[in-house]
C-alpha cells in the first residue's frame, strides 16, 4: 500500500506539500468558509489549518483513519478555537446556509471518504430534528445555546440530541461501542 | 483501533463537556472541570468524538469549493518556509551531535544528512548564500553611513487594471448597471464585472453624484439566486470624490456568493447598513 501524501510529508517528500495542497485545499476552503465569519477570515483560518496540518503530519496514524478526516479534525479544531478567541457570534447566517448543505448519500460517500460513508448511514438513521442540530453545531458552527434559540427548543433537547447523534456516528465508525453511553 | 483503550466509561457530566468541546469549545471554568476528571479516558472519547464530527463534516462536505489561486499560493510559500526553518533547525541540531560525537570520539566530522526537504531546504541554503555574499562584499570596505534605500517596488495595480485584468478573464460576468429615478442616479452609467471563481468584483461607474461621506455613503449589494431576497450579500461602502467623473470600485463580499443575481447600489449612513431600507437605490443590475 502506497503512503499517504501526509506521510510523504511527514518523511520529508517536498513534492508531496503541493499534492496535499491540492487534494485537500478545496476541503479546508469549503469548511473555513461555513465556520468563518467573513472571507478574510477564512482566509486567514485556511492558512493557519495548512500550517497545523504540515507540523501534525507526522503523527498521522493509518491505523486510525483516512487522511481526509484526519485534517478534516485538524480543520475543526483550528477554526473552533478560532470562533472562541473572536466573538460569540455565529459565523453565518444559517438560515440563509442551511439550504446549500447536501449530505452524501450513505450508497455512494465511501467514494469521499469511509467516514463520511459511515456517517452518512449514522445521520440517516436519525430522526430529522436530530440532524438538524447536528448540522447547525457542526456544519454552521452554532452553539448549543444559539441552536435552542434558532429551533425554539430546551437547551436540554439539544445537548442530548448532538450528544446522542455524534455517539450514534461514532458507533457507526467501529471504534468501541461499549464506551460512552449507551444510548441513542 | 489499534490502540490501547484505558479502562472505564465517562459519565455523562464528561461526555457532556467532551462533546462541547469538539462542538465549539470550553469556556475557561469548563476546561477546568474537564482537567480534574480521569485525562486518560477524556483523552481517548474526545478523540472519538473529534473524528465522529469531522466525518460528519465530510458527510455534510459534498460540494467543495475551489481554493482561491492567490491563497493557495501564499500556503505553499508558507509552507516552503515552514519547511525551511525545519529542515534548517534539524541540520543545526545534527550538526551539533554530530560536533560532540567527533569530540567524544575524536573522530573525524559525521557525515552528512540527506535534507528532509530538499527543495526547500535548498532554497533556505541559497537564500543564506546570497545572504552571505552580501554580507562579505560590504565588510571589507566600511563606508560612512547613508539613507537606506528601499528596493524599487512595482506599483500596485490601479482598480482600473485589476478590473481590465478581471474583465479578461474568461469565466469572469459583466452586468450592466441601470440608473433609477433616485437623484443621485440622474444620468448614471456603469457597470459590474464579477468573477465568482475569486469571489471578487469591480463596480464601474460614470456619472454617479458626489458624496459626503460625514452623511451618506453609497453601499453596494449583491443578490445572491441562492439566498433570501431580503437579505442582499453586502458589498462593502464607498465614496464618490466631487471631482471625479469616472470611479471604479472594488467589491468586497462579506459572504460567499454563489450564483450572483443582481447587483445594487444604495446610499446609506456613514459606514453602510445590516439590511437596507432600500429608501435610495441609486443603481441597479441583474445577470439575466
Amino acid at each position: 500500500m502506497s503512503p499517504s501524501v501526509l506521510q510523504r510529508i511527514a518523511s520529508g517528500d517536498s513534492a508531496a506539500v503541493r499534492e496535499c495542497i491540492d487534494q485537500y485545499g478545496p476541503l479546508v476552503w469549503s469548511i473555513a468558509r461555513r465556520l468563518s465569519r467573513t472571507p478574510a477570515d477564512a482566509e486567514d483560518a485556511t492558512q493557519e489549518i495548512f500550517l497545523d496540518i504540515w507540523r501534525s503530519a507526522g503523527r498521522f496514524d493509518a491505523a486510525q483513519g483516512s487522511d481526509k478526516v484526519f485534517i478534516a479534525m485538524i480543520a475543526r479544531r483550528r477554526l473552533i478555537d478560532r470562533l472562541r478567541k473572536t466573538s460569540a457570534e455565529p459565523p453565518m447566517d444559517p438560515v440563509e446556509v442551511l439550504d446549500t448543505i447536501v449530505w452524501a448519500d450513505p450508497g455512494t460517500a465511501s467514494e469521499t471518504s469511509i467516514e463520511a460513508e459511515q456517517a452518512a448511514r449514522a445521520l440517516a438513521e436519525l430522526r430529522p430534528e436530530q440532524r438538524q442540530v447536528l448540522e447547525l453545531g457542526l456544519l454552521h458552527g452554532l452553539s448549543q445555546s444559539e441552536i435552542a434559540t434558532r429551533l425554539s427548543m430546551p437547551l436540554g433537547t439539544v445537548k442530548s440530541f448532538m450528544r446522542r447523534g455524534l455517539i450514534k456516528v461514532r458507533e457507526f465508525m467501529n471504534v468501541d461501542a461499549e464506551g460512552v453511553l449507551s444510548e441513542g | 483501533m489499534s490502540d490501547t483503550r484505558p479502562q472505564g466509561q465517562p459519565d455523562e457530566a464528561m461526555v457532556d463537556l467532551l462533546v462541547k468541546q469538539v462542538t465549539e469549545g470550553l469556556s475557561p471554568a469548563e476546561q477546568r472541570a474537564l482537567d480534574v476528571m480521569d485525562s486518560e479516558l477524556a483523552s481517548a472519547y474526545l478523540r472519538d468524538l473529534e473524528r465522529a464530527a469531522a466525518a460528519v463534516t465530510l458527510a455534510g462536505s459534498t460540494v467543495e469549493e475551489p481554493l482561491p489561486a492567490a491563497l493557495s499560493a501564499r500556503i505553499e510559500q508558507q509552507a516552503a518556509q515552514h519547511f525551511a526553518v525545519a529542515s534548517n533547525v534539524a541540520d543545526l541540531t545534527e550538526a551539533r551531535s554530530a560536533a560532540a560525537e567527533k569530540t567524544r570520539l575524536h573522530q573525524a566530522a559525521a557525515p552528512g544528512r540527506a535534507n528532509r526537504f530538499g527543495g526547500y531546504g535548498w532554497l533556505a541554503a541559497a537564500a543564506c548564500l546570497v545572504l552571505a555574499i552580501f554580507s562579505w562584499e560590504r565588510a571589507p570596505a566600511p563606508l560612512p553611513p547613508v539613507a537606506e534605500v528601499p528596493p524599487a517596488q512595482p506599483a500596485p495595480p490601479t482598480a482600473a487594471e485589476e478590473r481590465a485584468a478581471l474583465l479578461a478573464k474568461t469565466d469572469s460576468l459583466k452586468i450592466p448597471l441601470g440608473a433609477t429615478k433616485d437623484p443621485a442616479a440622474a444620468g448614471v452609467t456603469g457597470d459590474v464585472v464579477w468573477d465568482p471563481v475569486t469571489q471578487r468584483g469591480f463596480l464601474h461607474f460614470a456619472g454617479l453624484a458626489p458624496n459626503d461621506p460625514a452623511m451618506h455613503q453609497y453601499q453596494i449589494w449583491i443578490f445572491d439566486a441562492g439566498r433570501d431576497k431580503r437579505y442582499p450579500v453586502d458589498g462593502g461602502v464607498f465614496d464618490v470624490p466631487a471631482n471625479a467623473s469616472e470611479v471604479v470600485i472594488p467589491i468586497r463580499a462579506s459572504l460567499m456568493v454563489r450564483k450572483p443575481a443582481a447587483f445594487a447600489v444604495t446610499l446609506e449612513k456613514p459606514g453602510g447598513v445590516v439590511v437596507s431600507g432600500r429608501e435610495h437605490v441609486v443603481a441597479l443590475g441583474a445577470t439575466s
